[in-house]
């Protein structure tokens, strides 16, 4: 199963105003491991080209990325107020 | 004037088992939850071990939404193309119930109900940004520049604990105090959970995996529980060696979990209904941050309190008993109307001689047993061939145990020195 699949089974109350998680781009152009591509369980982050894109809606607040960035450039914060995942069975 | 006795931040286990005993003892407890409902952002297993609940909600066991209750308990090695387990199952569970098994939603829920009745304001879906501080002292909780106060803050946040970290009360999370748990709960009819995991009535299945077939040096646990109509299946993921490897996605690693040949089988047919991830709490004893200060405490996963042996996984049972303790601390120096941090130490106190310290103090070291190649790599092997090599029948004379192991060692590169002094370590901290 594609992660696309299971992330489709998610409920999520996305807030459109604010990202909760922030990267660097300049910090993320020079990072030699780009860890946090293979430590994301949601795969919100990927490689376009060797170059890293993020997107924050389907981000299920583990807090792995603010760990495996070992360089400073993610920025983590809980989702604004009632924002974000809404799990079913936890 | 404060507006409340006692602020609690996150409606968890810990959080909603500290605004219980506190409304009961006849504090005035504002309990805030940023998931709506409660336990909406929250993941477990999860096995409810312990009886810890009773001190707080006598009947539990009857009105609380609990799954299956543990019979059969497998601790189990997964190589490649088999698996050894030890697989118990006994009666004297049914009597006298060790765990139940529970999905975090309900359960979380049932709790936040039970404060509320108890007499404690609930407000969900509010995000606690940071705390007040005054004179430096925790003085309440600030949300989108609006301060509520109280004379003692209760962090409840979980491992991600983001209130704690940004006030400077604790460390933010590293490889080394936090695995990545990730989880899959399928739909499956209760008959068929019955006959496959050889079960009646309500009782449950709860498996622990060490999964030794992952490439490179790449370690991660497994989970198996079984609920009333789902199953919850996950992995819990070593940090340290998942960044060394570089090359292997957690999303595989549950993926390669479960299809292996002996867990794909417990699934087959059944429905995917949810994909979640969430941090499981490593630290040993010395990570432990100090867990109360000037009008504040600490509590389960936020305080750091879980264990785990290899054996067995634990957090919310000491997430309920620190929130016990914690509140019966707050009670105890409202009655003082003292809420400094030398009243506060009576909380320590009381965790120094209660499980959650006391478990992390006596299996100090655990963590370097629990994620080692002898536990990962070593052992599984060597079982795997031993027992290959015992079972397999060529028709020639057959051999004793302790050559079958000698030469197991060899073929998987042990030298029984090694062995000996590895596996005397592993016994005394386990």
């Amino acid at each position: 199963m594609e992660i696309e699949e299971k992330l489709a089974l998610l409920n999520y109350k996305t807030d459109p105003e604010y990202a909760h998680i922030t990267v660097n781009p300049s910090i993320c152009e020079t990072c030699p491991d780009h860890f946090c591509t293979f430590a994301c369980p949601a795969k919100c982050y990927t490689l376009i080209e060797g170059k890293l894109n993020f997107k924050y809606e389907d981000c299920v607040e583990c807090g792995t990325c603010d760990v495996a960035c070992s360089h400073g450039s993610v920025k983590w914060t809980n989702p604004k107020d009632g924002h974000g995942i809404k799990y079913k069975f936890g | 004037m404060s507006e409340f006795d006692a602020i609690v931040v996150g409606a968890g286990p810990a959080g909603s088992s500290s605004a219980i005993k506190m409304a009961s003892g006849g504090l005035n407890v504002l309990l805030v939850e940023r998931g709506d409902p409660p336990g909406s952002k929250n993941v477990s297993g999860g096995i409810l071990w312990g009886k810890d609940l009773s001190s707080i909600i006598p009947d539990w066991e009857k009105s609380a939404p609990l799954e299956r209750y543990v019979e059969r308990k497998v601790t189990s090695f997964l190589t490649h193309d088999s698996e050894i387990a030890i697989d118990f199952k006994t009666k004297k569970f049914q009597q006298d119930k060790t765990g139940y098994s529970v999905l975090r939603t309900r359960l979380d829920g049932y709790l936040a109900r039970k404060a509320q009745q108890a007499g404690a304001m609930l407000v969900t879906g509010v995000t606690v940004d940071s705390l007040a501080m005054k004179d430096g002292k925790v003085v309440g909780v600030i949300n989108e520049g609006e301060t509520i106060t109280s004379d003692v803050v209760i962090l409840a946040e979980g491992p991600n604990p983001r209130v704690a970290i940004s006030a400077g009360l604790r460390e933010k999370p590293n490889d080394k105090t936090v695995a990545v748990g990730v989880k899959q709960v399928y739909k499956l009819p209760e008959n068929v959970i019955n006959d496959r995991f050889n079960l009646r009535g309500n009782a449950g299945f709860a498996g622990e995996y060490v999964i030794s077939f992952l490439p490179n040096n790449v370690f991660a646990g497994g989970f198996l529980y079984t609920n009333k109509d789902t199953i919850s299946v996950g992995v819990v993921i070593n940090l340290e060696t998942l960044r060394k490897d570089g090359k292997t996605h957690s999303f595989d690693i549950m993926e390669q979990f479960v299809q292996h040949p002996y867990i794909a089988p417990f699934l087959e047919g059944g429905q995917l209904q949810e994909y979640s991830a969430h941090f499981v709490y490593e630290g040993g004893y010395e990570s432990l941050p100090k867990p109360y200060g000037n009008g504040y405490m600490m509590v389960g996963d936020t305080a750091g309190f879980s264990f785990s042996n290899g054996m067995i996984l634990q957090g919310m049972n000491y997430a309920i008993s620190s929130g016990i303790l914690a509140g019966e601390s707050a009670i105890e120096a409202k009655k003082d109307n003292d809420f400094s941090e030398v009243s506060l130490s009576r909380y320590w106190k009381k965790l120094e001689v209660s499980p959650a310290i006391l478990d992390k103090k006596n299996f100090r070291g655990i963590n370097s047993v629990v994620w080692s190649g002898l536990v990962h790599r070593t052992i599984p092997a060597l079982l795997e061939t031993s027992l290959q090599n015992m079972l397999y029948e060529t028709g020639a004379p057959k051999k004793h145990l302790s050559q079958i192991l000698l030469k197991s060692m060899s073929s998987t590169g042990v030298s029984s020195k090694d062995m000996m002094i590895q596996g005397y370590r592993l016994m005394r901290r386990m």
